[in-house]
């Protein structure tokens, strides 16, 4: 963050843009940025530090095994979970929109796991974002009407069958549409489509991910 | 079922002679020249007679590819003037639909070609005429064919390659990170030419399709890659995998998207085995090299 900011410390970058709440299985975390941001917690009202302390400390070196899976679940999904759980949030699940910053890129293992993370949460709005385009889910359940900003998105875009073959997609606002269209691995899926109309419409029998592409922003 | 064999040994600095006899043809994509390019070419150690013409290595850069190649190549070699790295690492072929590739870039490469026998010069010439500037529409798909598919028709379609399918091994370099709808297309042309072995590539991993027609027997090389590693139903949900040699093995298991995907496991043992009902993705990390 520090880097965004050339002409400011460091250190006020850094105050100003400061983490509620640092979780997961504190393996990858280093010693001195932890300290730094519980140092800068304990600034903040006490009651809101006793909890953030509580769930620190719970989470602070243990590793989480569920055993129905034979694997950790990932750090994207802990946090995934925990917001849901959020008492303030908890009856407004429709309306809360995760925004995952440095979700893609790297290791081809984790983007997967986190793409599986908007599969198992399905019904929360999450968004995956990286400097190139973001990811999002469009449960079959929905019809969906995407409004395209062009100052900062497209015009590339794709849609992607990721749960299994889709036997009918059908949109408009794309350069090319899917008209009752199947689409499927191995086959036919959308991309390097090209978002034509400041509204895009989506709708599907199948979960599909929806992705498009982000203009050079700062 | 029958049985096939998997090694990353391309990636290796010295690799072993006696390997999986495999012609590789890497192919170059429009996206960061992964670190290792050079070791590709290098290993690319076998030889294809085209047209009587003998050729050490086959290198076809899709469109943009060629960019990559000539920018980003002579950053690796700082030691060494821009110009001669060029010359050692010029591709045999500029494929794709030409709205990428810049236009010194192309007449570099095409006064380099110049050099060769002239009748592999015509042959050459004639592939690049048909796809200069011509955007090429498949009207089935309603959409273009991407450049890597152009580049993986063209390499089942080489004559001297037809016969020996089996043992065609295409590296794709730059084919992960940027654009998620280029790499998931790049993705859908493993899967489209499921029978041919094709291998993504980039600084940080590989992946490749492992078919269910097959069981699968992957040599790991530590030295080069792991131990983070994933297994992944892209075709649609799997009722049962099975693997060895991994931390955590598959055992007869269900996977989906949704569901439990094979994602941070680690490879345990140097020969991981997977067979499976369903299509599956194979993906390690790569160590650093260089």
């Amino acid at each position: 963050m520090p880097m965004l900011f050339p002409d400011e410390t460091a250190l006020a970058v850094r105050q100003r843009y400061k983490p509620e709440l640092i979780k997961g299985d504190m393996d990858s975390v280093r010693e001195e940025v932890s300290q730094f941001y519980r140092a800068l917690i304990l600034h903040l009202d006490s009651s809101f530090v006793s909890l953030l302390a509580e769930v620190l400390e719970i989470h602070m070196g243990t590793r989480v095994v569920d055993a129905s899976d034979d694997q950790d679940t990932t750090d994207l999904h802990k946090c995934i979970a925990y917001i849901r759980d959020l008492p303030n949030l908890k009856n407004e699940n429709a309306s809360t929109c995760v925004l995952v910053a440095g979700a893609l890129g790297g290791r081809f293992d984790h983007e997967a796991g986190n793409i599986n993370v908007l599969c198992h949460f399905s019904s929360t709005q999450i968004v995956l974002l990286s400097d190139d385009c973001l990811i999002q889910l469009l449960p079959s359940s929905h019809l969906h009407e995407i409004h395209i900003h062009p100052t900062i998105e497209g015009p590339h875009c794709g849609l992607v069958p990721i749960r299994g073959p889709s036997k009918s997609s059908t949109t408009t606002g794309l350069q090319w549409n899917l008209s009752d269209t199947e689409m499927k691995f191995g086959g036919l899926i959308s991309t390097s489509n090209l978002a034509k109309d400041e509204i895009v419409t989506v709708r599907s029998d199948s979960d599909l991910l929806w992705t498009v592409s982000l203009k050079k922003i700062g | 079922m029958e049985s096939l064999t998997h090694s990353s040994s391309f990636l290796l600095p010295n690799p072993p002679v006696d390997t999986a006899a495999l012609t590789y043809v890497l192919v170059v994509l429009n996206r960061d020249l992964p670190r290792f390019t050079p070791l590709l070419w290098k290993n690319g150690d076998f030889e294809l007679k085209l047209l009587s013409v003998l050729i050490s290595q086959i290198c076809i850069c899709a469109d943009g590819g060629a960019n990559r190649l000539y920018d980003e190549m002579p950053l690796l070699f700082p030691d060494e003037t821009a110009l001669a790295v060029r010359q050692r690492y010029k591709p045999d072929l500029i494929k794709g639909d030409m709205d990428s590739v810049r236009e010194e870039v192309s007449q570099f490469y095409r006064a380099l070609i110049m050099h060769l026998d002239s009748s592999f010069v015509s042959l050459l010439a004639e592939v690049l005429e048909i796809h200069l500037g011509t955007r090429i529409v498949d009207a089935s798909d309603d959409q273009d064919t991407t450049d890597l598919h152009k580049c993986i028709a063209y390499i089942r379609d080489l004559p001297n390659l037809e016969n020996e399918n089996a043992s065609t091994c295409v590296l794709v370099a730059g084919a992960l990170g940027g654009r998620f709808d280029h790499e998931v297309g790049n993705i859908n042309v493993l899967c489209h030419f499921s029978s041919t072995r094709i291998v993504l590539l980039s600084d940080d991993c590989l992946i490749q399709l492992l078919p269910s027609s097959h069981h699968h027997k992957i040599h790991i090389h530590p030295t080069i890659e792991g131990p983070h590693c994933g297994l992944v139903p892209i075709s649609g949900p799997s009722k049962s995998s099975t693997t060895t040699g991994l931390q955590w093995n598959l055992s007869d298991t269900e996977m989906r998207f949704g569901g439990l995907i094979s994602t941070s496991n680690l490879v345990k043992d140097e020969i991981v085995t997977v067979r499976s009902d369903s299509d599956l993705l194979w993906t390690i990390s790569l160590k650093k090299i260089r």
